[in-house]
Order: C-alpha cells, then structure tokens, then sequence
C-alpha cells in the first residue's frame, strides 16, 4: 500500500489550475474531461514522480459544508512542506495571496497559513532541522 | 486611491477580526433566506469599507462578492432541479426573481440552460432522492470512470 495521491476540493477547477500553477507553482499532471468536470491533478515541480493533488470539484453539498465550516474555524486542509518559510511567504505576498495566520515559530516547526481562493486555507511549513 | 495603495491594502496581514468579518459576510451572502442586500450593505455589516471588501474578498476568495453570491444560488438552484424541481421553482426557491435573468446566469456558467440541464440530471438518477456522482461527485468518487492510460501516469 503506498501514498500516491490526495485530493482536496475546490470550488472551481478552472479558479484553482490558475492558483495552483501559476501561483503556488505547481504542475498539472493530469486533465481528463469528466461529464461537466475534469479529473484535474497537480505534482510539485522539487517531486514530479511524488504524490500527486488532485483538484476535485467541490459540487457535493456536504462537502461544501465540511469546506465552509473548516474555513471559518481558520483550520487548514492541507500541509506543503518548503525549504524557506520566509522566502515563500514573500514570494506570495507579492502575489497578493491573503495570509490568515503569519509565519511564526511553532516549536518543531515554522509555519504560516493563507487561502487558496477555492475556499481552503492551507498550511505551509518549514521543519526545523534536527 | 492610487492602485499603489490598493495593492498594498491588499497585502495587509489579516487580522483575527477582519478574518471573522469576512467570514460572516460570507455567510450572509451564501444565506438564501436574506433578503438580497447590496454588497454595499453586507460590507458595511462587516465593518469594511466597500471598496476595501471588494478587493479583499476577491483575495480571499478569488472571485467578488456579487459573483459569488450569485454561484451559491445557481448551486441551490441545480440541486433543485437535480431532486426533479420545475425551472420556475428552482429559480424562486434559490433567490433569483426573474426566469429571464436566472436563465441567462446560469447558461452562462453551466453552458447549458436550466431545462435542458435538468434533463440530464434526471437521467442519470438511478436511486431516487439520491444525488447523481455524475454531476455531485464525493470524495474521489470520479476516479471510479477513468480511462486506463490515467493510472499509467500513476
């Protein structure tokens, strides 16, 4: 059993490939039409062969609870490791992604969250090295 | 406001409180039950200038206040049509007052109109009451009609 893919839901595909590509600076791995959706997955560049995110579409009201309700509770969906915390926080901020929460030291970790403008809020961390 | 103060405003560190402002406005604008209020209004609600809670909403939430109130009620309406409710109905029953402009609206994001989408909805119900994963996908669920030579890039 291996961890090849994940998923997180969206609330527009064509709203997050723009975000997911050109902002956070992903790649799109797969794109493959599906009635009115598309399985639409992205691979980080540093890991071509990782695990790969699919964005699925959020059409499904009780995920659109679930996604509304952790929003509003300021807790993330997922976690991006990255080299540079600082680096990657101004890399974004110039891009005019809000950040909810600015990096700072949590200990093992340094971490910052911000919204991916498809209705999640995302961790970044950098681990300490130990 | 020069557009060098708007990005800059843009890029302001949000605060605990204008974070649960903006979630609270959007919980007026997803609440079907309101009455349509201006987003001049809901901005003024949340205690942000209108000009200011357009850009950051937009930040936050990759499209404006008014576009995103409109796609919440053009999700309640499919969801109507999808449990076999008229055109008219959906459309009243998800806030919008004319047949016209409903129609429009949602053509223009779904590329087809109510009807014919109501249509094709229908047709893929099997289970009576229970949503098509066709046109409501859960969690993965789509992964189930992929063409083999998707799981060769696995």
């Amino acid at each position: 059993m291996r961890i090849k893919l994940t998923s997180l839901m969206v609330d527009d595909q064509d709203k997050a490939l723009a975000f997911y590509t050109n902002v956070l600076g992903f790649r799109k791995k797969q794109e493959i039409p599906m009635g009115p959706y598309r399985w639409l997955s992205v691979v980080s560049p540093e890991e071509p062969e990782g695990a790969e995110l699919s964005l699925e579409p959020n059409a499904n009201p009780a995920g659109r609870t679930f996604q509304e309700a952790m929003f509003a509770q300021k807790i993330p969906v997922a976690a991006f490791q990255v080299e540079d915390l600082e680096h990657e926080h101004g890399r974004l901020r110039a891009q005019n992604v809000v950040f909810v929460t600015e990096p700072f030291d949590a200990g093992a970790v340094k971490l910052a969250v911000f919204s991916d403008t498809c209705g999640n809020l995302i961790q970044i961390y950098q681990p300490k090295k130990g | 406001m020069s557009s060098t103060d708007s990005s800059k405003m843009r890029r302001m560190p949000f605060t605990d409180t204008e974070f649960a402002h903006i979630c609270r406005a959007r919980d007026r604008l997803l609440d079907l039950s309101e009455p349509y209020w201006p987003i001049e209004r809901v901005a003024r609600e949340a205690g942000i200038s209108h000009f200011h809670f357009i850009r950051r909403f937009q930040a936050v939430f990759g499209t404006t206040p008014h576009q995103y109130r409109i796609d919440a009620r053009l999700r309640h309406a499919r969801l109507r049509l999808a449990s076999g409710c008229s055109v008219t109905e959906s459309c009243l029953d998800a806030g919008f007052e004319s047949v016209g402009t409903f129609s429009y609206l949602f053509r223009r994001r779904l590329g087809l109109t109510p009807s014919e989408y109501r249509r094709s909805v229908r047709a893929t119900v099997t289970v009576p009451g229970v949503l098509s994963p066709v046109y409501f996908p859960g969690c993965l669920s789509l992964m189930a009609s992929l063409p083999v030579s998707a799981f060769s890039q696995f």
